[in-house]
């Protein structure tokens, strides 16, 4: 003891920091990141490298040149995104093509705003939505390249999505798809969206470490069950039922894992439910009435939009008040 | 399902390492300092001068004011001088330095450990008692008990809140009188209550504290089966949560009423009081006995098992003379205690004395208590999920370091009660309270001027 340290109250600190939240996070991701793997072999693995790679380089390089300010790197924020962005692409999509994503979200989406924190769209979809615009045939090339295991299961498979077989065709077009087999092996599409269970896992682990509030995940499933569960019971021939709306297309991995981004989502928890909301509504009408098959990211960004407004509207319910 | 409050709150590891330490008696020291400055209002104008020869139990400073207490001589001596002294904060304030000459007790006071249950009749005789004898809250806020226990006109107690949560981690004092006081401790329930106005009492201890849980229960039946006045007395078992034992907190974990941004816990029919205080209470009505003692622990994960302690101090030791004679301040310890480690100051001046609500001697050492590098704000909301008055602490800080008084008081900065929830879940590690506290200083400030 050399001399004391003295400061204001209170004098002890939880262990969980910025880092380790981000961390967990990653970690939740892991499952689904496995899965991709295993199923879409090397293809994917690049996918995942690059996209990994360049948005923490390129988050080093503008904090550390640009911005001349402190490095955030260590904060693993910058390795969520360039995991999130390359589970929302398809395992076929180039290199460049992903770097380009890569360079949305951080360049753009993140570091413009001022970095973590600051940031009004979440970067891992920002990135999604702007290649999905710019480059629509790379994003929509469902070729499914060959795996490390099950090549044999999965070579069965057509080449189209789900959703984009419904989307053309009507709830008839996927009559008789196996749910089962949905669950674990959610063949077409991009490459975090392969297993809902490997994505439920990851679930649950972040409500169990506390890392993120369930609000918002079940507000959304629960509009989207109710909505297609209307349209199901009015006309079952032409829409599709709600458990096929939850486990198909991004639904699971963007309420999940985008949806529940602190910095993009509300604060408080009605704020996070009217958000949750806002997107099922957003994604069902998409998918449903609009131009593409799948709305799940445009869904996000557009409530991302209402954040700050949702922000002043719900506050917590405070003592004696 | 155990009760507790409705709103926020944390889980951090309670480490109460020292529970198991019986309460010891301190020696006498050559010397100790009383300050006149131990409770909350004005400080106590003194009454004797130098060279007077003192008693312990004899008054050595009047109340200068209704918020105000008597403060009395804690030993029997010489006084060797009045004047500045550094508190534990390191500020000034007066104190009245006292030789220790042998320990004559002043006359009336009973020092046996009989104990008295019959309640005394007169509620004025009582109140006097405790006013005379120096009763302070000994929750934290050292708030005058007399003041406390007279509601204003028009305002009725419902129900008088015993406070055992001792929800602050490390903290074991409270703990150890409920196994080792418990009668007493009831005993003073029963005497609040009836200057009440006979309203229920209710002792709320959390679940963490089963001991104290069993000995007390037991304590309330073996008292109502005994004597007279004891009826309406019950024990709670409340869950553990931080801060359990927070004025707001309580009264809404019991009763389930919530007190109005700047109002009082009377104005929802809520009496609150410290365990330790109700034991004071008893000494001061059923003995005479004036608030010059209290119990302190002394604890730290840095400290070996042997040198952890309960000790009953005589107030005005200075807190280096404790921690000398329990075993000296261990190697590691970086920053010292007085209070919880939630709530508690940090002492800047180690050979400041002791005061009535004087709680620990808490050893942290610097991996434990060293703050982490500030980073941005994340956004996720856990310093607004912790806090227990159901405040933004995000947002207050926000505003605060921009000086939006206006935006302040709209958001109820000036409800926070400084438990350090959101400070303590930061995981950015932003200084929320530092910032508040001050904030809430101005806004306060604000609406007093208002009036
Ligand atoms: S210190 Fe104040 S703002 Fe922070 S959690 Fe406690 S009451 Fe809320
Ligand atoms: S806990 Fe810290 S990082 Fe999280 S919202 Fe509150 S101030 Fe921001």
């Amino acid at each position: 003891m050399e001399k004391l340290l003295v400061s204001p109250s209170p004098h002890l600190h939880t262990k969980t920091s910025t880092k380790s939240l981000m961390r967990d996070v990653v970690i939740a991701l892991l499952p689904a990141v496995v899965v991709s793997v295993l199923f879409y072999g090397w293809s994917e693995l690049l996918v995942l490298g690059v996209s990994v790679a360049s948005c923490v380089l390129l988050e080093y390089l503008i904090t550390k040149y640009l911005l001349k300010g402190t490095c955030t790197i260590g904060d693993w924020s910058a390795v969520i995104t360039g995991v999130l962005l390359a589970l929302n692409l398809p395992a076929t999509t180039p290199w460049w093509v992903v770097f380009i994503g890569a360079v949305f979200a951080i360049g753009v989406a993140k570091m413009t705003f001022g970095g973590l924190g600051q940031n009004l769209f979440n970067p891992a979809i920002a990135g999604r939505v702007f290649l999905l615009i710019s480059f629509p045939t790379y994003m929509t090339d469902w070729t499914k390249p060959q795996g490390f295991i099950g090549n044999a299961v999965t070579d069965a498979y057509t080449g189209a999505t789900p959703l984009g077989l419904v989307s053309e065709g009507g709830a008839g077009a996927v009559e008789g798809m196996d749910y089962m087999n949905m669950l674990f092996l959610n063949i077409g599409g991009s490459a975090g969206e392969l297993s809902a269970v490997a994505l439920l896992v990851g679930f649950v682990y972040l409500l169990a470490r506390k890392v993120i509030r369930p609000y918002i995940t079940l507000s959304i499933w629960a509009t989207v069950a109710v909505f297609s569960g209307i349209f199901w019971l009015i006309n079952p021939a032409e829409f599709t039922d709600p458990l096929f709306n939850l486990l198909t297309g991004g639904l699971l991995l963007g309420s999940i894992f985008m949806a529940t981004d602190y910095v993009t989502s509300p604060m408080s928890n009605w704020g996070g439910v009217v958000f949750g909301v806002g997107i099922g509504l957003i994604t069902m009408l998409i998918r449903y009435f609009g131009a593409y098959p799948e709305g799940v990211s445009f869904a996000i960004l557009i409530m991302n939009s209402v954040v700050p407004l949702l922000n002043k509207w719900f506050h917590t319910k405070k003592y004696g008040r | 399902m155990l009760k507790t409050f409705s709103i926020g709150g944390i889980h951090p590891n309670d480490s109460k390492i020292s529970a198991g330490c019986a309460i010891e008696v301190l020696p006498l020291p050559s010397k100790v300092y009383i300050s006149v400055a131990q409770h909350l209002g004005a400080p106590a104008n003194p009454v004797v001068a130098v060279g007077d020869k003192v008693k312990a139990g004899q008054v050595i400073a009047e109340p200068a004011g209704f918020i105000s207490a008597y403060v009395h001589s804690s030993v029997s001596g010489t006084v060797k001088s009045i004047g500045p002294r550094k508190d534990l904060a390191g500020n000034n304030m007066t104190h009245i330095e006292i030789d220790v000459e042998g320990d004559e007790w002043a006359d009336g006071i009973d020092l046996s450990d009989t104990l008295v249950t019959a309640i005394p009749e007169d509620n004025k005789e009582i109140l006097d008692k405790i006013k005379m004898c120096g009763v302070v809250g000994l929750g934290g806020a050292t708030f005058p008990a007399h003041v406390k226990l007279c509601p204003p006109p028009g305002k009725k107690a419902d129900c008088l809140i015993l406070n055992g949560a001792e929800c602050e981690p490390y903290l074991t004092s409270d703990y150890r009188i409920m196994l080792e006081r418990s009668k007493e401790i009831v005993v003073g329930a029963a005497i609040m209550k009836q200057v009440l106005g006979g309203c229920p009492a209710v002792i709320g201890i959390e679940e963490n504290k089963p001991e104290a849980i069993k000995v007390m229960t037991a304590a309330v039946a073996e008292l109502q089966a005994s004597a007279k006045g004891y009826d309406g007395i019950s024990v709670m078992p409340l869950k553990k949560k931080y801060p359990q034992g927070g004025e707001k907190q309580l009264i809404d974990a019991v009763m389930k009423r919530q007190v109005k941004s700047m109002g009082l816990p009377i104005d929802v029919g809520a009496v609150v009081q410290n365990v330790a205080t109700s034991l004071a209470v008893y000494e001061a009505v059923q003995k005479n006995m004036p608030l010059v003692t209290n119990v302190l622990t002394v604890t730290g994960d840095c400290l070996p098992m042997e040198n952890q302690h309960n000790y009953k101090f005589r107030i005005g030791m200075p807190l280096s003379y404790i921690a000398e004679h329990a075993g000296g301040i261990p190697e590691e310890a970086a920053k010292i205690i007085s209070g919880g480690p939630m709530m508690g100051k940090a002492i800047a001046n180690l050979d400041a004395a002791t005061v009535k609500g004087s709680s620990s001697l808490l050893y942290l050492t610097a991996a434990q208590t060293v703050r982490g590098v500030e980073s941005a704000c994340i956004r996720c909301g856990k310093c607004a999920e912790a806090c227990p008055m159901g405040l933004e602490p995000f947002l207050l800080q926000k505003y605060a370091r921009n000086n939006m008084t206006d935006e302040l008081e709209e958001n109820a900065v000036q409800d926070c009660i400084e438990c350090g929830c959101c400070l303590y879940s930061c995981p950015a590690n932003i200084p929320l309270l530092d910032i508040i506290r001050i904030a809430k200083g101005d806004v306060i400030r604000i609406i007093r001027t208002r009036k």
